[in-house]
């Protein structure tokens, strides 16, 4: 068997094992109880919610953050390193594609899962008003999902085509499928002259979209003038937050599908050692921003700017906001300084912890200050006072994270999650550089 | 038969002597349970609109002083012996309440001209019948605008009504009304000459809208006449200029109002991008047919 073949046979879409068929079935259900709660809310109105006059944006913004968040990676990992031809990118490319797709498709979902008439969508549009962020915010989700989806896109065209030549004979279905998404792909001078130049220009242009993106979700409070929110540097705040979320999302799914696909000998020690190296920079210069937003302000802060800091440092929320600093986000850089702590399981463990810690993060962003507002709470119950999301928000919650990670296991099943062409292409030129060097 | 009669009025006194006095005390004490309500009353009357007279309630609970809320006061005009009922008045929640006095001339006055209006309060199962008045003259104060060496001034004369005199020597406080508190123009006071008349310069430069001020002339709480107060309209302000953004394109203005330079780079950039995107997929288009 020849290189090709191994190289095909390796990274070729697998059929799902029991562990898989388990996964996607218990991935189903935390969906239907989700939609479940989702429709109960529908009938019922907001009222399920735990939100209300005072905490009127609650986990489902968090939610719609964070998946914002996540969808950068997209921007940082593919683009960035694309453009700085950083050639070890190449196994880890795809999965980043496939996560920023998935995210920014559920950021769009959650958005309308928090919007109480959801029939009333389209007045966004018929209504929208150029001034508002929550317009910009209305555009520029459409266009980064269809940015992601062309970033992933563009670069499967060969590998269609070499999975519709794989499977003719003993899938045919599939084969034709394939051969559809691969759009009559020969390899020809043309076709790769064009999707290179397409590449290019979508490389350079996802990361002013999504700075953009990242800019916008950010405006979206600092324009609000709440304690905790109006700050001039919490564009950069957001973005430096997404580059960790996506980073650690993107550590942890590899982890994950290097072991379900056996894909050790691709993605190797040596590409989280760089992605080790990429997710202490992120943290590092996340961690600046944070003591930017936080520290600054001790010294400068009004009353109720104070009674904010004291709630996050050491009132109700203080134990969500040491734990997302600490173990979050000091704790991996600590850990990812050494080599040691850039090895795979230590990575997973690492990357697991950021990404938890950065969801929690956007909620402690949204919540406290929606409880600080300048005047103070007055003729409301007592529950009001106070946030915590309800049954019907949580069953929600988890849908959407369950979806997006349907929507990867169903792209890591039918799509090749390291590009098959460009690892042959890769193989090729270090056969050539090789033999140039021993002749 | 006799004899036994006789038993039965000694045993009633007895009863009487031991239940008549309980029960007077108990009554007695229920008086003194009921809390005792303050009535303050102030008679204002502002030149040419209307006369009234502004009612408080208050009682000491908790020793601290509380406005009562919902109590029902009966008006009297009084003279002497003669009574007039004049109608009745409820005070709100705030403890106040005010009462219109439709025509002046309709009250009992005596020879000297004082009018007395009594409010009486009935009691109820909380607080203790109640009762006050106030006594008062009536008064006029005729006040005019004009300019004079091109400095602006407000004159303003004050006279018994019942006697057709002047006043001297009354304390006349000269304001101009504002949204809140008024602003007080003039010397600090202003006492009214032989003729019952004060003359206050108005300052130049005082907003107003479309340059009018209206300045009031105020007699405050005078034992004779209570409060009178007489408004003018000047045109002696300076014309408030309105800095209205309603109509020009702001960033908190409608959506037909964008301003110009979102409109452009907003679209520009969407334009841009959606742009770029129909071009990439063409290309996917044109890799399919080559």
């Amino acid at each position: 068997m020849n290189d090709h073949k191994i190289i095909i046979r390796d990274l070729k879409p697998k059929k799902f094992g029991k562990r898989d068929t388990i996964w996607t079935i218990s991935l189903i259900v935390i969906i239907v109880a989700g939609v479940i709660a989702y429709i109960d809310q529908l009938i019922k109105g907001q009222e399920v919610t735990n939100m209300r006059d005072y905490a009127l944006w609650g986990i489902y913004i968090s939610n719609f953050v964070f998946f914002v968040a996540t969808s950068f990676v997209g921007s940082v990992t593919v683009a960035i390193l694309r453009l700085t031809n950083n050639n070890w990118r190449t196994p880890i490319v795809r999965i980043a594609e496939i996560i920023s797709l998935a995210a920014i498709i559920m950021a769009g979902i959650t958005i309308m899962i928090d919007m109480a008439r959801p029939d009333r969508l389209l007045n966004l549009f018929i209504h929208a008003r150029l001034q508002s962020p929550i317009t910009w915010d209305v555009v520029i989700i459409p266009s980064y999902i269809v940015i992601s989806l062309l970033l992933l896109y563009f670069p499967l065209l060969p590998d269609f085509a070499i999975l519709k030549k794989h499977f003719k004979k003993k899938k045919p279905k599939l084969s034709k499928l394939y051969g559809k998404l691969a759009l009559n792909w020969t390899g020809s001078k043309a076709q790769k002259a064009l999707q290179e130049k397409s590449i290019k220009i979508i490389a350079i242009m996802i990361i002013p979209v999504g700075i953009l993106l990242q800019t916008i979700d950010a405006w979206l409070f600092s324009t609000t003038y709440r304690i905790g929110w109006d700050s001039s540097s919490l564009a950069p705040y957001f973005i430096s937050g997404a580059f960790v979320a996506g980073v650690g999302a993107l550590v942890t799914l590899i982890y994950i599908i290097r072991k379900a696909k056996k894909l050790e000998e691709y993605i190797t020690d040596f590409h989280f050692d760089k992605l080790g190296k990429f997710l202490a920079l992120a943290c590092m210069i996340y961690l600046y921003f944070n003591i930017n937003e936080y520290v600054m302000p001790l010294f400068t802060a009004k009353e109720g700017e104070v009674d904010h800091l004291n709630e996050l440092f050491t009132g109700s929320y203080s134990i969500g906001f040491w734990l997302v600093t600490i173990i979050g986000l000091i704790l991996p850089i600590i850990i990812l300084l050494f080599k040691k702590g850039r090895k795979p399981k230590v990575m997973f463990y690492v990357g697991l912890a950021v990404v938890i810690g950065s969801w929690w993060k956007r909620f402690i962003i949204v919540t406290p200050t929606l409880l600080h507002p300048f005047l103070p709470i007055q003729g409301v119950p007592e529950s009001w006072r106070h946030y915590f999301p309800s049954l019907h928000e949580w069953l929600i919650t988890f849908a959407t994270l369950a979806m997006a990670f349907l929507i990867i296991t169903v792209c890591v099943r039918y799509l090749p999650v390291i590009p098959i062409q460009r690892t042959i292409d890769e193989l090729e030129a270090s056969k050539t550089n090789t033999k140039n060097t021993s002749s | 038969m006799k004899n036994l009669n006789l038993r039965h009025v000694v045993i009633l006194v007895l009863l009487s002597a031991f239940i008549i006095p309980s029960l007077c005390q108990k009554l007695e004490a229920q008086n003194s349970d009921k809390i005792k309500i303050r009535i303050k009353a102030n008679y204002t009357k502002v030149i040419g609109e209307s006369s009234y007279i502004d009612i408080t309630t208050s009682a000491r609970i908790d020793k601290r002083n509380t406005n009562i809320a919902n109590i029902n006061l009966t008006v009297f005009s009084e003279n002497d012996d003669d009574e007039l009922e004049l109608g009745e008045t409820i005070t709100d929640h705030d403890g106040k309440s005010r009462f219109i006095i439709k025509d002046l001339n309709k009250l009992l006055k005596d020879t000297l001209g004082f009018y007395t209006l009594s409010f009486k309060f009935k009691g109820n199962d909380i607080y203790n019948k109640a009762s006050n008045d106030v006594v008062f003259k009536d008064a006029n104060i005729e006040a005019k605008s004009f300019t004079k060496d091109s400095i602006n001034y407000v004159s303003a004369t004050i006279k018994d009504v019942f006697l057709d005199s002047l006043l001297a020597e009354k304390l006349l406080n000269v304001n101009v009304k504002r949204l809140f508190k008024s602003l007080p123009i003039g010397e600090e006071f202003n006492y009214t000459d032989e003729s019952g008349t004060i003359l206050v310069p108005v300052e130049e430069g005082i907003p107003g809208i479309d340059g009018n001020l209206v300045v009031e002339v105020i007699l405050s709480d005078s034992d004779d006449y209570g409060t009178v107060k007489a408004l003018v309209n000047t045109p002696f302000g300076k014309p408030v200029v309105f800095d209205d953004t309603f109509d020009k394109r702001t960033l908190w203005s409608s959506r037909d109002k964008t301003p110009i330079f979102i409109l452009i780079f907003a679209n520009l950039l969407i334009f841009t991008i959606w742009g770029i995107f129909i071009y990439l997929i063409i290309n996917l288009f044109k890799i399919k047919k080559s």
